[in-house]
């Protein structure tokens, strides 16, 4: 029921986009049948601290992620390896947060994303649960059902105005589906009507999608440079 | 980013966004005022067609097709066209930027901006007042006293979340500097610190400003209003979705 409710949000947000959808769809079923179940834990983990450390850091500009806290991922959840000071918060997530659903399970997948402290405190929380109880053994249906419901008893909060991240790294894989995200800057908003931001229609630079479960909204803005400064055109 | 929406962009050309302009927009380099007054109210006035189209090509025409427009007039701005989506797209003049900038009265200044619901609701009506008390004559420290006084009475209303605009027009001209164009989004918040956003720094592509002065030396009073910050990224393309040439 969610997987179709879900299809139909993506049908509707996308529907000028769908061209792409064909060969998609070829190379959905075949990441379905490699990633059907969580692979041994050791397989997400990044055993250089340091490594994991520095592609999370590599999401947005050193101005900003050198004085950011750094989570790295540990066999029950993300911890924290580096404190910072101006509130950003950079982590590299697992496909269980950031992956199609063909990727779910893609040990491989990393996504590395700097969250500015307002998206850090609210936005992030929803990932850092979900992460919890993936590690914890649920199923991914579990896991969605029990976001959804703490974002409606308001033990996840509502996103803060001015929640946004940086999604810039030239580094991470992004999964067998996309294997690279172009640079991008994400905002987050409770629920609001894509069409607020012009999202999704012929040349807009915004895309956009809601969530009804989780009472979200994501907007992406694709940028033109890497984090490091170089163009990524 | 969650694994939902990650689903939807990898069916959409997301994938096959290119790289965007790499540019910021000139800042006022010369420090001396270049259009120290008002000019004739003639030389900011436009063809009324002329002017409605301008407006339009400020976003997509996915946009601004069902958007309001308004243009301006000896008087002030009225509506040109009831849209239905409620978005509203203008040309701004100079006057819309900060007060004590050095293009304020610059009379070539040709800004075309879609302004999203929220924007239209809430940002709109400040520029609204500004532009009537400017062409009756008042004098910028006038201007500022009403909308401070207007503010207080809530007679302005408080930013919306989500204010956003498109100023993605080709033929826009925003300044003396640079290219004097370059495609760009704009986001209002009240926050007024910069680093919120990570903007202004190294290699960062958003760029802050506030809203209301650049130094607010000239205009001190300014600094009791309401902190409202545009957050300005730049994209690759015009509105047309031809691409924006590198600069």
């Amino acid at each position: 029921m969610r997987k179709k409710k879900v299809g139909a949000i993506a049908i509707k947000s996308f529907a000028l986009l769908v061209v792409l959808s064909t060969a998609y769809q070829a190379v959905a079923q075949e990441a379905t049948t490699t990633y059907p179940s969580m692979a041994p834990i050791e397989q997400y983990l990044m055993p250089d601290q340091g490594a994991e450390i520095a592609l999370a850091r590599s999401a947005a500009p050193e101005s900003i992620s050198r004085d950011a806290d750094v989570l790295v991922l540990g066999r029950h959840g993300f911890e924290t390896a580096a404190k910072g000071k101006n509130g950003f918060v950079c982590i590299v997530e697992r496909s269980w947060t950031s992956a199609p659903d063909p990727d779910f399970w893609n040990p491989k997948v990393r996504t590395p994303i700097c969250y500015n402290a307002a998206s850090a405190r609210s936005f992030l929380r929803r990932n850092l649960k979900r992460t919890d109880l993936i590690l914890a053994g649920r199923t991914k249906a579990q896991v969605d059902e029990a976001i959804g419901a703490a974002v409606d008893k308001k033990e996840l909060p509502a996103m803060e105005p001015g929640a946004m991240c940086y999604m810039m790294s030239k580094q991470g894989y992004g999964g067998d589906t996309i294997k690279h995200w172009p640079p991008h800057l994400m905002f987050y908003f409770s629920q609001v009507d894509p069409a607020t931001w012009g999202a999704n229609l012929p040349d807009s630079p915004v895309l956009g999608m809601s969530d009804t479960q989780e009472h979200l909204t994501e907007f992406v803005v694709p940028v033109p440079r890497w984090s490091d400064g170089t163009e990524a055109r | 980013m969650t694994r939902k929406l990650a689903h939807n962009l990898s069916l959409s050309a997301f994938v096959l966004v290119a790289a965007l302009i790499a540019t910021r927009p000139a800042a006022a380099q010369d420090p001396e005022q270049p259009y120290p007054t008002m000019a004739p109210v003639e030389q900011y006035l436009m063809d009324r067609d002329a002017e409605i189209a301008l407006a339009r090509s400020a976003a997509p025409d996915a946009i601004s097709h069902d958007a309001s427009v308004i243009v301006l007039t000896r008087h002030g701005y009225e509506t040109a066209v009831q849209g239905k989506n409620g978005w509203v797209c203008w040309v701004g003049r100079g006057w819309m930027a900060m007060f004590d900038h050095p293009e304020f009265w610059n009379p070539k200044v040709r800004a075309a901006d879609c302004l999203n619901p929220p924007a239209a609701r809430s940002v709109l009506p400040y520029a609204y007042k500004r532009t009537e008390l400017l062409l009756a004559g008042h004098s910028k420290p006038e201007v500022i006293a009403a909308i401070k006084s207007a503010i207080e009475k809530k007679e302005l209303p408080a930013l919306e979340p989500g204010s956003v605009c498109y100023m993605m027009s080709k033929s826009s001209y925003l300044t003396d500097n640079g290219g004097h164009n370059a495609p760009h989004l704009m986001f209002y918040e009240t926050s007024k610190d910069d680093a919120a956003w990570g903007a202004n720094l190294t290699n960062s592509p958003v760029l802050s400003v506030n809203y209301w002065y650049i130094s607010a030396q000239s205009y001190p009073q300014l600094k009791s209003f309401p902190p409202l910050s545009v957050f300005l990224v730049v994209v690759d393309k015009w509105s047309d979705g031809t691409p924006a040439p590198t600069m």
